[in-house]
């Protein structure tokens, strides 16, 4: 059933995908696909490059430096998991943008905010917490810090113990982030949406979505499905690049490392804390900042000060319609959650090599871009679920099952099997046995799991942008077509609140879930 | 806290499910529309008060984007679309010539000037496309050929992406005291296009631009919020044009009827001038800021292609 499952939400779209795309080939009006695909490769890569440098030095930072309060250091570089990468954007723009806050106190604006520069910025810095927490997984199981200390202890200093003992020991897993950061950067609608399309910067997902939905040629379905099949095949490959990189990191056992440094808190450990808090507070608090005095000012072009601050946006942004979109979101995040969750668990469950295709499938479906599987989703099940909410629930779950199913399984591999083989033996069946002994101990994976899928499905526009249609739009696809009409301040005020209420209860969560490892002196 | 949170949480979950499901003795309308939302909403309410056990479920997309909806599902089989209501005449024109729309005569159809409605499809509201210029420009252009000559940069809509633009671009184009010269000289005064009236108004207001061309509600709306920008109603009239309704023919219910007949009367007409439209009767109060001008819009239709074509060459070339 599970195997079904998987097949019915991401192999028969994507074959269906397939071979319409060969069809489509010999389509007119293709020619024009050059420029989209080159500005793609551009992004993907200026955001490979870009976050592997700031993921690679944060974690060196935190898990090499003797820097004070590391753990909120942690928290804070990976801040930006929290915020959708739309709202990022829209957050740059009011910050940094023409106009934007900075602009109006000091008449400096980011020169290329709108276009490949702002693109690749705001696409890298989503994606370096991505990259940070695979370097610090690579830091604690491949970089074996006896050797750096042995190197150090033999009079090396700290850049050249750096240079030539732990860099060389990361470079694979290095290439496997460069890897997974460039899928990131082509699968990135959003950004480019907001970023690129208002100067006329084209990537192969805004494409898809201008053909799809704001063109009523006949042929542009031919070039949205080309361009769709053309997207997962990089992908693809670069993800099994990744796999292929990164894999040696999980195979290696977990020696006992002594966790963080030993050093003394030097002048420079603490040049380099306030270093990192800058880039911190200028990538994404202030930023953020900048979008809700927006959102609280009375009319365009006036100062963000009390004296124009009102509510009234924000009353415009609750009521009625708007309401109605929040609330699809929630609902929609829920279903993904629940069932994404159900399925890892069930994925988990078959310690066969069944559960070991699914866990490649599984990773092939978080790589999968978004628009690619909205269009084969679109495909497969348009002719009956069009328009309906159940459709943009398979494709969320068809792309999201995968994050349940990785921060489930690696738990489900950790579990003591006997337990499960007592309870059995013990004439407990199957259903019992994973109620009262798997489940319980899960749990914590499970939350967990359940909490990122909800994240990614609440925030989620891409999918949701292709797929929607009366009475079915998402909070983010009413931020994308207020932001496109136009209306600055109404759409700022919906993008804090599709953001900032969940960062708000995400920090305590976070900080308590990490005060008990702490006290156990593990963290 | 918890108990509140619940309660608002179940209110959100009723207001997403409630556009969902339709009992079986309700009627139900489909609108496709590409009018600004909070007018859709107050006219959809006030319908749905008047007739109950009518259900109406509104999309609302811009207008490229509800185009493009319409051609997918044509090409599928058949339009969901019981009624469209768009912003502007000309993106309603091929719709009216493949015959997709029913040619009947509502109630109030005298109330519609002659020269805002066709056969088939009504104006409902009309929409004034005037100048916004900033606080900052010392001398503000007085009429539309003032804007050739305003000291700094002047913002456009694009007629690609917005109806209004386009409308604009036809009377441009279409009148002999004008031609696309007016688009030649704003190009080498330096102008930009942007994408809609929106941003015209949010660039002017926000000091990027000095000027530009947009709706008059999108201007009296941030001069009332206090945006530092001026409306200017164009000394030789403000462009108007009208925002057309229409029931189409295999959706001819009697309800659809009703709703064309009701966003026709003086209620919902109130409604809409609420809203800061001028609404199309002129026995609904209204304060009129000036002139006015049109022009054919059929005409405009037919040379839509050409025009826009001729437009790029402008702006893009």
């Amino acid at each position: 059933m599970v195997a079904a499952s998987i097949a019915l939400l991401v192999l028969w779209p994507l074959l269906e995908l397939v071979s319409v795309a060969s069809e489509a080939l010999d389509g007119p009006g293709n020619g024009s696909l050059v420029d989209p695909m080159a500005n793609t490769a551009l992004v993907g890569a200026g955001t490979a490059v870009l976050a592997t440098i700031l993921g690679v030095i944060a974690a060196l930072i935190t898990e090499r430096s003797a820097v004070s309060g590391r753990q909120w250091l942690r928290l804070g570089i990976l801040l930006p998991m929290l915020v959708p990468p739309f709202v990022s954007a829209l957050s740059w723009l009011r910050a940094y943008g023409p106009g934007g806050l900075v602009d109006d106190f000091s008449g400096f604006e980011l020169p290329g905010l709108f276009g490949p520069v702002g693109i690749v910025l705001v696409v890298a810095i989503g994606a370096t917490p991505l990259a940070y927490l695979i370097t610090v997984a690579s830091l604690r199981t491949r970089a074996e810090r006896d050797l750096e200390l042995a190197a150090r202890a033999s009079g090396a200093r700290p850049l050249t113990s750096l240079r030539t003992i732990t860099i060389p020991l990361l470079a694979p897993a290095l290439l496997g982030i460069a890897a997974l950061t460039f899928v990131v950067g082509i699968n990135a609608f959003g950004v480019p949406a907001f970023l690129g399309t208002p100067a006329s910067f084209d990537t192969v997902t805004t494409r898809i979505y201008q053909d799809l939905t704001l063109s009523s040629r006949p042929e542009s379905f031919g070039s949205a499905i080309l361009l769709a099949t053309g997207l997962v095949g990089v992908a693809l490959v670069l993800v099994t690049l990744a796999e292929m990189a990164l894999g040696r990191i999980d195979a290696v056992p977990r020696r006992a490392v002594p966790s963080g440094h030993s050093g003394t808190r030097s002048a420079r450990a603490r040049l380099l804390t306030i270093l990192v808090w800058f880039a911190i507070l200028l990538t994404t608090v202030f930023p953020m900042i900048a979008l809700t005095l927006v959102a609280l000012t009375r009319g365009v072009g006036l100062a963000p000060a009390p004296a124009n601050w009102t509510l009234s946006n924000f009353s415009e942004a609750l009521d009625g319609r708007f309401l109605g979109a929040l609330g699809r979101s929630a609902l929609l995040a829920v279903m993904a959650a629940t069932t994404a969750v159900l399925l890892g668990v069930m994925v988990s469950a078959l310690r066969n090599k069944l559960g070991r295709v699914a866990g490649v499938t599984a990773l092939v479906s978080f790589a999968l871009p978004g628009s690619t599987l909205a269009v084969a989703v679109l495909l497969a099940y348009g002719a009956g679920l069009r328009d309906t909410l159940l459709l943009i629930l398979i494709a969320y779950v068809a792309k999201l099952w995968a994050v349940g199913h990785r921060s489930i399984s690696g738990s489900a591999d950790n579990l003591p099997p006997d337990l499960f083989h007592a309870a059995r033996m013990s004439g407990a069946g199957v259903r019992t046995a994973v109620r009262t002994i798997v489940l319980p101990l899960l749990s914590p994976a499970l939350l967990a799991g359940w909490v990122l899928v909800f994240l990614f499905a609440f925030h989620e526009l891409t999918m949701s942008s292709l797929l929607y249609g009366p009475g079915t739009d998402t909070l983010a696809v009413a931020i994308l077509n207020l932001q496109q009409l136009g209306d600055v301040q109404v759409s700022s005020a919906l993008a804090v609140i599709l953001t900032l209420p969940l960062i708000l209860m995400a920090i305590p969560v976070l900080v308590l879930g990490r005060l008990p490892g702490r006290l156990m002196g593990t963290g | 806290m918890g108990r509140c949170l619940l309660a608002i949480s179940i209110s959100i979950l009723t207001a997403a499910c409630a556009g969902g499901s339709v009992e079986a003795d309700h009627e139900s309308l489909t609108i496709y529309t590409s009018v600004t939302r909070d007018t859709v909403d107050a006219v959809v309410d006030g319908f749905e008060s008047t007739s109950p056990g009518t259900t109406v479920e509104v999309f609302r997309a811009p207008t490229g984007e509800l185009a493009a909806r319409i051609a997918a599902e044509l090409r599928n089989g058949a339009l969901e679309a019981d009624i469209l209501w768009m912003t502007d005449p000309i993106s309603i024109q091929q719709y009216e010539r493949d015959g997709l729309l029913l040619e009947w005569t509502p109630d109030d159809l005298e109330a519609v000037p002659g020269a805002f409605r066709t056969a088939k499809s009504f104006g409902t509201r009309v929409l004034n496309l005037v100048i916004v210029s900033g606080h900052t420009l010392l001398d503000p252009p007085r009429d539309w050929a003032d804007l050739a000559g305003v000291e700094g940069t002047v913002a456009l809509p694009d007629p690609g992406f917005a109806g209004s633009a386009f409308a604009a671009l036809g009377f441009f184009a279409l009148d002999p005291g004008y031609g696309l010269q007016f688009y030649r000289d704003l190009e080498s005064n330096g102008a930009v296009q942007v994408q809609s009236p929106g941003d015209v108004v949010n660039g002017v207001a926000e000091g990027i631009y000095a000027a530009g061309l947009t709706l008059d509600r999108t201007a009296r709306d941030a001069v009332d919020d206090g945006s530092p920008v001026d409306l200017i109603w164009p000394s030789s009239g403000a462009i108007a044009f009208y925002s057309p309704i229409a029931v189409v023919d295999d959706g001819a219910t009697s309800t659809a009827k009703d709703f064309v007949d009701y966003v026709l009367g003086a209620e919902a007409q109130t409604a809409i001038a609420a809203t800061g439209w001028e609404p199309i009767r002129d026995d609904v109060e209204w304060s009129h800021d000036g002139d006015q001008q049109t022009i054919d819009w059929e005409q405009a239709f037919d040379r839509q292609g050409e025009l826009l074509a001729q437009y790029r060459e402008i702006f893009d070339g």
